[in-house]
């Protein structure tokens, strides 16, 4: 297997939140992803990078290129060390929220995108997984 | 990075923001300030929030574009959103994003013309 492109972005300010936008639309539109779906993966990537920047002040986020049976895809990893989310379940309800965003950040960006993973404990961090395959 | 500039224009009696593809939030926050003094200063009918070329409109966006639509509403204001893009519309609704009930049009010149009608407000359900 060839070398696929993968990085990362540190979120630390809110303009991060626009690199890591940045960083997405060029991974999305690269491997030629169609408009709307850009602006799916984008605008959830947005949200993710928020909520790391809202909960815990500062992460990361990692993106790489998914290569699984001739089908392509786009993988996005946001992760930090904040407070941890106690009910993941719970998170996922729309609604849910502490900060200031609307409670749509964890169950929106999941209906934006293909799969979901939250792996969280609670005084340890949150990692955010969320995967988009182009349809061909 | 540097943060970008919108300008709050006065065409006769209705105020023009046109939003940049990508606004950060500091810039967002500036359009609420600078848009809620020109309603003081120019006194317009309202105000048309062209989004056209905005390519990422997430919760934070939404939730200060309606927030500013109702403070121009309490000034004594209306607001239209003007031209979002058909994959905004679709992620924004996905993501389960409202615009609190704010005025849309499909482009500024319609914008326009709801604001320059002067029959009383129908109320959307």
């Amino acid at each position: 297997m060839t070398d696929l492109p993968q990085g990362n972005v540190p979120i630390k300010s809110e303009n991060d939140i626009i690199a890591a936008r940045k960083a997405v639309r060029d991974l999305a539109t690269r491997l030629c992803f169609g408009v709307t779906d850009v602006t799916r993966i984008v605008t959830a990537a947005s949200e993710l990078a928020r909520n790391v920047f809202l909960y815990a002040q500062a992460g990361v986020m990692r993106w790489s290129t998914l290569d699984a049976n001739s089908s392509v895809g786009i993988e996005l990893t946001f992760e930090d060390h904040g407070p941890g989310i106690p009910d993941v379940e719970l998170a996922m309800k729309p609604g849910y929220g502490t900060s200031h965003g609307l409670g749509l950040g964890l169950p929106g960006a999941k209906r934006l995108m293909d799969e979901m993973e939250i792996h969280s404990e609670v005084g340890k961090g949150t990692s955010v997984t969320v995967r988009k395959w182009l349809r061909r | 990075m540097t943060n970008q500039s919108i300008s709050v224009v006065r065409v006769r009696d209705t105020l023009m923001v046109t939003m940049p593809a990508d606004p950060d939030d500091v810039t967002v926050v500036a359009l609420q300030e600078e848009v809620l003094r020109a309603m003081e200063r120019y006194r317009p009918k309202g105000l048309v929030l062209d989004i056209s070329a905005v390519e990422t409109l997430d919760s934070f966006f939404a939730r200060t574009v309606t927030e500013t639509s109702r403070m121009v509403t309490l000034m004594g204001g209306r607001t239209v959103i003007a031209g979002m893009r058909p994959s905004v519309a679709i992620t924004a609704t996905q993501l389960g994003l409202t615009l609190g009930g704010t005025m849309t049009a499909l482009t500024v010149d319609r914008a326009l013309n709801l604001l320059s009608d002067t029959r009383p407000r129908r109320r959307l359900r």
